[in-house]
């Protein structure tokens, strides 16, 4: 096991490694481009020329990409184009209004998609079966821009239930949480609950449980002691999967309702090509990713022993 | 050109009271301006833009106007009284607001509008007046502008407001290392020379701008130049403090130094910025005591959502996709305003295979400006006339109706050498919206008949920025200016910054510089017909609408005007409950 975890970390810092190196080429392998974006539309040509020799950019890429890495770990991750602040400044500011939104989604989510999942997997075909699998279909298959859409019809414009931004400009607002929480987790609880299910359902048709049911134990008991611990194994990597979509892959929600989170702030990057914060924000996204992933074949191998002793 | 053609107090005793009466001390052409408006030659809004254009104050044209024509010898009631305090919440991009000069969108402005202050303000009815300048007087030739300022102007730090800071800024626009977009706007005070690496630069001609006294600043042209009080009102012409850039950094939002009635309490880009009313302010009272502007993001759907849970009081704009669902909100209300707001498919003429004039010509002749109107935006503008002059223009010259006509296409075609069809790409960034790609979709539907195929190459509208003035053919926004001159002498002068289609026809260039020398508008509207006529032959700018623009805005808020260029002029808005 020790030797899974050394291997499985140092495949992710290589991993790391690679990412930044492609992320630096694109971002900062035509000094020209990085003086146009900080210096304006209007800068002429000396002037960009100038900036790039000042600022020691008209050195070879691969010195400019160590001294880059050496920056990074230090914690500089350079100043905003757009911003004017450094980027660690906003960059940690979003990440953590990201780790609410992901948080709170996270929980609320889970927890539906599990119960739903247990419901539906523990009476394979019936009608309870049928009824949540169709509707977890359903709300998976909405894309979010859609559904954010609809639910602002309903909840803004039609009923005047709920605030139709989420900008927090006045401090933290529970109510402006309600509408993000919802799309997302609308979105994604029906694949884990479908994960679930299909465990739920293989488990609910294996010898022990049978074993179980003809030993007369009350059939609460079954669900809850004996098939419920082994039906979570196969979520579990679904679900750490969420997590790195929670943190990264939020970015259509957090447009739709004007949320400052960690995705809102890389789509401006890249459309504005803020580079330092497109940087920044690209390593992140894939440190979570690579995260998770490690964490959740772990996590896998540890729950699962026939992956454990093989 | 010397002192003796500015017409000063020297002169007044050759005047006859008649032409005192009518202006005549301030510009030797008003008496004849206040003529053409009693025979209704030109309209009374001409009038008053030509008018303040030359110098003469806003009440005293306004009341001219009114003695010349018999309007309303009874002042209007106004609706209401304004009640003073309150917050103004508008939903709005929140960017750096750094250095003015440097502007190059509408929102940097509208934060920065509370703190400094230009030298004239066009209004929301096209009409530039006086501000910080009280005044302003042209020579004949409109090569020398003297402008006479506000002696009741101080900046927030306490120093009084001279001609100094108005030198320091001009001199800061002048200056190549600003970057500032006004090297190109105030191209009679530019001139190229060879830079330091022997590649051609713009900068500021010796001598351009000249202090008389401490409220007195005159500009010395290379050449005629009509429209400079209209350029002094452009978004990045702010006057900023003589120190700005010289003895602090050259940032507002770090250094908010300004003549305006707020100051800037809070600020942070991509999320707010609050301004609250500071002081007693030289133009008389400013009803609001804050204004918050929040920032949803890009997606519209976010802001007409803030307005409908009450969020926000105003959005910035309302795109043309969200006026039904606004307009269903019982409690808002829609402030639409015509402009010269447009977009141009232009091509870049120096570029293959757009350097053919019969390819050009045959594009152009599969356009259905109607229809491009109507399914794209729903017919809120007008039809435009591939020339960028607008009917609302005053020197708008009406020319005869452009038609669809796909068999002249054809032969066009043909006679370009490509009789067996042709595929083209048009760069668009949706940068005013998804109107743009829906135009750029029903174009290409209008030109298949002709064997045109035409890509369309959507990109973000930041990315298309970037090849805007690059592409071989792209559709470009373009904001609204009060004058027909100013957008020509900007885009398709030979040589100047925004010329993004490499228009270079000397015939052309001529014809609008004797435009921009011409006071009279019945005749610049004939010279102007002649700029209009080369632009259409040249088939440069296929040029589908002049689109409406429409702003939405709580029932509570009183008192607001739209401005064609959507800068916000808050001097009357007040807000009722």
């Amino acid at each position: 096991m020790v030797q899974l975890i050394i291997r499985r970390i140092g495949m992710m810092i290589l991993i790391m490694l690679v990412v930044a190196l492609l992320l630096f080429l694109i971002n900062e392998g035509d000094p020209r481009l990085i003086a146009r974006s900080i210096l304006g539309p209007y800068a002429q040509d000396q002037q960009l020329d100038a900036w790039v020799i000042e600022n020691g950019y008209d050195r070879s890429v691969i010195v400019r990409y160590f001294e880059w890495l050496g920056r990074i770990f230090a914690g500089d991750l350079g100043e905003s184009v757009i911003y004017k602040r450094p980027v660690s400044e906003i960059f940690w500011d979003r990440l953590g209004n990201t780790g609410i939104l992901a948080g709170v989604t996270f929980v609320i989510m889970v927890a539906i998609a599990l119960v739903l999942g247990v419901l539906a997997g523990m009476k394979e075909g019936s009608l309870q079966d049928r009824a949540i699998s169709v509707f977890s279909i359903v709300t998976t298959s909405i894309p979010e821009y859609a559904s954010a859409v609809f639910l602002v019809g309903v909840f803004v414009f039609w009923l005047g239930w709920l605030p139709g931004t989420s900008s927090m400009t006045s401090g933290f607002d529970p109510l402006q949480m309600i509408l993000p929480v919802l799309v997302l987790t609308l979105y994604g609880f029906g694949y884990i609950a479908r994960m679930t299910r299909a465990s739920m359902a293989e488990v609910m048709t294996t010898p022990y449980i049978r074993t179980a049911v003809l030993k007369g134990l009350p059939y609460r008991h079954i669900i809850l002691k004996h098939a419920l611990r082994n039906a979570l194994i196969a979520p579990f990597t679904v679900i750490m999967l969420q997590i790195n979509w929670l943190l990264s892959g939020v970015v259509v929600t957090e447009f739709a309702f004007g949320y400052k989170g960690f995705g809102a702030l890389l789509l401006e990057a890249a459309l504005r090509r803020d580079i330092f914060v497109i940087e920044a924000c690209g390593t992140a996204a894939v440190f979570v990713a690579v995260l998770t992933q490690t964490i959740g074949d772990l996590g896998y191998t540890y729950l699962n022993p026939r992956i454990r002793f093989k | 050109m010397s002192d003796k053609k500015i017409l000063s107090r020297d002169k007044r005793r050759y005047l006859l009271p008649s032409e005192r009466e009518l202006g005549a001390e301030t510009h030797s052409y008003l008496p004849e301006l206040c003529d053409q408006l009693r025979t209704k030659k030109i309209t009374r809004r001409d009038f008053l833009r030509q008018a303040a254009l030359l110098g003469m104050t806003a009440g005293v044209a306004y009341a001219t106007a009114d003695k010349l024509i018999g309007g309303a010898l009874v002042p209007s009631v106004q609706a209401a009284t304004p009640k003073p305090g309150g917050t103004l919440r508008v939903s709005m991009r929140i960017q750096q607001v750094t250095d003015p000069a440097s502007f190059d969108w509408t929102e940097k402005s509208n934060v920065a509008r509370f703190l400094v202050e230009h030298l004239t303000r066009t209004k929301a009815d096209n009409v530039t007046v006086p501000y910080l300048a009280e005044k302003w007087e042209a020579t004949d030739d409109l090569k020398n502008w003297v402008f006479h300022l506000r002696k009741d102007v101080t900046w927030s730090n306490g120093d009084k407001f001279t001609s100094a800071d108005v030198a320091h800024t001009v001199n800061r626009w002048l200056d190549p290392k600003t970057g500032s977009s006004n090297l190109g706007l105030f191209g009679a005070m530019v001139e190229t020379v060879k830079g330091p690496d022997g590649k051609p630069m713009k900068r500021g001609i010796a001598n351009a701008v000249e202090v008389i006294d401490d409220h007195t600043i005159k500009f010395n042209l290379k050449q005629a130049a009509l429209a400079m009080p209209e350029n002094f009102y452009n978004y990045p012409t702010a006057i900023v403090h003589r120190g700005f850039g010289k003895d602090y950094e050259a940032d507002l939002s770090k250094n908010p130094i300004g003549t305006g009635p707020m100051k800037l309490e809070a600020f942070a880009v991509g999320e707010r910025a609050i301004l609250k009313k500071a002081r007693e302010w030289w133009a008389g009272p400013f009803h609001l005591d804050e204004i918050h502007y929040f920032d949803h993001g890009e997606d519209t759907n976010a802001w007409i959502a803030a307005l409908a849970s009450q969020q926000v009081d105003m959005v910035f704009r309302l795109p043309n996709n969200l006026i039904d669902a606004a307009e269903a909100l019982p409690f808002v209300d829609l402030h639409p305003v015509t402009t010269a707001q447009t977009a141009v498919m232009r091509f870049r003429i120096s570029e293959a295979p757009f350097d053919n004039l019969k390819l050009r010509q045959a594009v152009v002749a599969c356009m259905d400006h109607q229809e491009i109107l109507d399914k794209a935006f729903q017919g809120r503008g007008q039809i435009a006339e591939n020339h960028h002059v607008c009917p609302i223009h005053p020197e708008y010259a009406a020319l005869p109706p452009l038609t669809r006509d796909i068999e002249k296409a054809k032969a066009l075609l043909a006679e370009a050498g490509h009789g067996d069809g042709i595929t083209l790409e048009i760069a668009n960034g949706d940068t005013e919206g998804p109107w743009m790609t829906d135009a750029c979709a029903i174009f290409k539907n209008q030109a298949a008949p002709a064997g045109i195929t035409i890509n369309i190459n959507k990109m973000p509208a930041n990315q298309y920025w970037e090849v805007w003035d690059k592409a071989p053919w792209g559709y470009t926004a373009w904001t609204h200016r009060p004058l027909g001159t100013m957008v020509l002498g900007l885009a398709y002068r030979k040589g100047v910054p925004w010329n993004e289609v490499a228009y270079d026809n000397p015939a052309f260039d001529a014809a609008l510089d004797d435009a921009e020398a011409t006071l009279d508008v019945n005749e610049r509207r004939k010279k102007m017909e002649v700029c209009q006529k080369l632009l259409q032959d040249d088939a440069i700018i296929p040029q589908p609408f002049w689109r409406s623009v429409y702003k939405a805005a709580n029932k509570r808020v009183k008192g607001h005007k739209t401005h064609p260029t959507l800068y916000h002029q808050f001097h009357n808005v007040w807000l009722d409950g």
